[in-house]
């Protein structure tokens, strides 16, 4: 295996100053059952920045992003090893309450997935969870959170007929602003543009640099030019390990694994 | 060869196309059989007093009112605790349960339950509750028999659906912050609503025609009562009891208290459709 040894990414965190590394993945290891799906992955997530997760499908990158926000603990069966560091708390720690976890770190999937209710209702859903705002005040929330997801203009006069009802870039999104009107503090997007046309891409990925102002991304993408194009860092994955994590333009210019300088070359893949 | 192959092929197709035609119109015609003695017999004997009048002794003028409203109030009460069982357990499969042991043998016991006969539940209802419990024929023993029924159609349908919604959709709910159970609820729910809703009115369609889980357990009355401690009057079991005497008034009951069963649970299934109708989308 040619990958490069966990330290080189532990060096890579330990010069970023602590309040820089918003998220840190400290040799985790993650099971479906008996299957391991991933091995000793160890990597910080810049805050305010956008870190994408790049390789060949079946790699675990979504496996990893899954564990960022716990979803995996629907499913009976799945289980994680290892630490994984937000503002210095272990989220896999068993007494983390994971509906406030969730609220904190919140996650765009790969289809469009509006709730059966109105465009309105979708984005206030997760806000009326945590908050009692009144009329004004979510209106206003509800205001903003579109217009951050460049959604606003397209549909503020329909704001009360049925989600189901967009396009498809359009409930994604939707998606998030659903996802970022409950103010999270990281985002996580799963492959968002792929079931996505061109013009919506472009939109969805101008939303994406936005909003990294604000918050902290991780996204999962299969499109390599995409993640030079939204992400400051980039971790290349290969059969359940981290082979390579660097600012995104040094990694595609000069790799130092080959594995690395193979996909992005596009060898395999 | 080409040719005769061409005309091999369009002769099986001719063939099977034919062969749906037939068992399509077999099916439809025993419905249309059915409706149709339904009609001719039953609309001769509808009538005002139907409604307004108990059961009557042979040859004296009398209704069906006490069995409209004992079966109504037996089904009512029914479907109330069938959905409440059968909803929340079928959801227990779908999102919780899953592919554990118990979740499995739950499962097996359900399909069982759906296809044991009704007999069977009555007189299992009849044994603990009639013999044992409340001492007496009762309403309530009745419901709980029909509510037996019911509840493994709508644990099944209820499981079913939810396994139909995406993946996608549960998780984009809880990733919210949501905890599951608010998830399922308000999302969930929501978007199974109509194939749950269509669960239920099947099983519906099938406790109102049910017959022998009554005779053990709420029997009949031949009297107005909507005491649920005392035997109750319910339309299957008196068109059981009528159709099969001597009497002529007593047959034309029977015939328009089956009409009015038919024309309920057809009621209700149109209610259903309009009532879960795909709102228009824009």
């Amino acid at each position: 295996m040619n990958a490069l040894n966990t330290d080189t990414f532990e060096h890579y965190a330990s010069e970023l100053p602590p309040e820089a590394v918003k998220l840190h993945v400290q040799n985790l290891d993650f099971f479906y059952g008996k299957n391991q799906a991933l091995h000793g992955v160890s990597l910080p997530v810049v805050n305010k920045g956008v870190t994408a997760m790049i390789g060949p499908s079946g790699c675990g990158k979504s496996t990893l992003l899954r564990v960022l926000n716990r979803i995996y603990g629907l499913y009976p069966g799945q289980r994680a090893k290892g630490t994984v560091m937000l503002d210095g708390e272990n989220i896999l720690d068993r007494k983390v309450d994971v509906a406030t976890l969730r609220s904190r770190v919140g996650m765009v999937f790969q289809k469009p997935t509006p709730f059966p209710m109105s465009i309105y209702d979708n984005v206030a859903f997760g806000v009326r969870l945590y908050e009692g705002l009144g009329r004004a005040e979510m209106d206003q929330r509800v205001e903003e959170s579109l217009r951050k997801a460049a959604l606003w203009d397209e549909v503020k006069d329909k704001l009360k007929s049925s989600g189901l009802g967009l396009s498809g870039g359009q409930q994604q999104r939707l998606c998030v602003a659903r996802g970022i009107a409950v103010k999270p503090e990281v985002l996580l997007l799963d492959e968002p543009a792929s079931a996505l046309d061109p013009v919506s891409t472009a939109k969805l990925e101008e939303t994406i640099v936005d909003l990294k102002k604000d918050y902290t991304i991780v996204i999962v993408t299969h499109n390599l030019q995409q993640a030079t194009r939204v992400s400051d860092n980039t971790a290349f994955m290969f059969l359940g390990r981290l082979i390579e994590f660097a600012p995104t333009a040094e990694l595609f210019s000069t790799p130092r694994a080959k594995r690395t300088a193979d996909y992005i070359g596009g060898r395999f893949g | 060869m080409a040719s005769l192959r061409r005309a091999r092929r369009s002769i099986a197709n001719v063939a099977f196309t034919g062969f749906c035609w037939i068992a399509t119109a077999v099916a439809i015609a025993a419905l249309a059989l059915i409706l149709w003695s339904l009609l001719r017999q039953g609309v001769g004997g509808l009538n005002l007093a139907v409604f307004t009048q108990s059961t009557p002794a042979p040859g004296s003028p009398g209704g069906l009112l006490n069995a409209i409203v004992g079966s109504i109030i037996l089904c009512v009460l029914a479907m109330v605790l069938a959905v409440l069982v059968g909803v929340l357990a079928g959801t227990w499969l779908a999102e919780y349960g899953r592919d554990t042991a118990y979740a499995q043998a739950v499962r097996f016991v359900n399909d069982i339950l759906l296809s044991a006969p009704s007999v069977l539940v009555g007189l299992f209802v009849y044994y603990i509750l009639v013999a044992h419990v409340i001492g007496h024929f009762s309403a309530i023993a009745g419901s709980v028999a029909l509510a037996l029924i019911a509840v493994p159609i709508i644990t099944r349908t209820t499981e079913d659906v939810l396994k139909l919604q995406p993946t996608s959709l549960r998780e984009s709910g809880v990733a919210l912050g949501t905890p599951h159970w608010v998830a399922i609820r308000k999302i969930l729910w929501k978007s199974a609503g109509s194939g749950i809703l269509t669960g239920g009115l099947l099983a519906f369609a099938r406790i109102s025609g049910e017959t022998a889980p009554l005779l053990f357990t709420s029997l009949n009355n031949q009297f107005f009562s909507v005491s649920l401690t005392q035997p109750m009057a319910s339309l299957p079991i008196v068109i059981f009891q009528f159709a099969l005497s001597a009497y002529d008034d007593w047959v034309r009951l029977a015939w328009a208290g089956a009409l009015i069963t038919a024309a309920a649970v057809l009621a209700a299934n149109i209610l259903a459709r309009v009532v879960t109708r795909e709102p228009r989308r824009s």
